[in-house]
């Protein structure tokens, strides 16, 4: 456990060392409602502009560092997702997006895993249905180092108790 | 000579910084519920987890469950209870830990 953190950690250090500039992302849909991939398009508009902070999409898992996963993990998508994961160079980073693949929609069943963990060592998980644009920004910010997450120190308790 | 390009040379920065203003927009997304511990009893949380269709709610006794992982910001739970149940207007919730975003949220309300 505590090698595996070390290692986590080391790797996040490489990744914020070597993706500090410019970071190459690979969109992998295991099933989604198009819904979380429409928001991914939408970083590359005008309003959000994701190149400015060195941030591309690339149609190539070989020249990608960064896994962007949406969708339950459709179990049809096993070998694709294998294939797409061992073709990435390393380090690479997964990131989890959207209620689909952060477990909330579908449940584990003979169709689906669910859960991009059950498959992907997952680094960053962004929820929302869909996360936002802005949302998905501050978490690939969050998966290269350049944000510490907030996620931590919320509670979701408000305040006006009785 | 372009201004931003020497700008650019003088920072030594090749890229914007995450968001560089506060974005206008972020106010109109539908965020996640936030909940008051006060106003909560186990009725009310009993009624919210009856309608959350993405399991985002359970009951653990006195303690309310919340996954923002599964929350889909439907708004269902603060329809169904306005009183203990608000819009949170978090949306910066990318966590490196999947357990992270499990919060556990004392249901302080009087027994009914």
């Amino acid at each position: 456990m505590n090698g595996d953190e070390a290692a986590a950690r080391q790797l996040r250090e490489q990744v914020a060392d070597q993706f500090g500039r410019s970071l190459h992302i690979r969109t992998l849909d295991t099933g989604s409602c198009a819904v979380c991939e429409q928001e991914i398009r939408l970083l590359s508009a005008p309003h959000y502009d994701l190149n400015r902070l060195g941030f591309f999409f690339t149609p190539a898992p070989r020249h990608a560092d960064l896994l962007l996963v949406t969708g339950p993990m459709v179990r049809a998508f096993d070998g694709a997702v294998r294939k797409t994961y061992e073709a990435m160079p390393g380090p690479k980073v997964v990131v989890a997006t959207g209620a689909c693949a952060l477990g909330g929609v579908y449940p584990k069943d003979p169709f689906m895993h669910g859960n991009v963990g059950e498959v992907l060592p997952v680094d960053v998980w962004i929820p929302g249905c869909p996360p936002s644009p802005l949302a998905l920004l501050q978490g690939l910010s969050v998966a290269v180092g350049r944000l510490a997450e907030r996620t931590p120190g919320l509670t979701f308790a408000a305040g006006g108790e009785a | 000579m372009p201004l931003w390009f020497i700008r650019g040379l003088r920072r030594g920065v090749v890229t914007t910084r995450y968001p560089a203003t506060p974005d206008g927009s972020a106010a109109a997304l539908p965020t996640p519920p936030a909940f008051r511990p006060g106003e909560l009893t186990r009725d009310v949380t009993d009624r919210i987890v009856a309608v959350c269709p993405s399991a985002a709610l359970a009951r653990h006794g006195d303690v309310l469950i919340f996954d923002a992982g599964n929350c889909t910001a439907c708004g269902r739970c603060a329809a169904a209870a306005p009183d203990a149940v608000t819009s949170s207007g978090e949306w910066e919730l990318a966590a490196t830990a999947r357990s992270a975003l499990r919060k556990e949220i004392p249901i302080l309300g009087e027994r009914s």
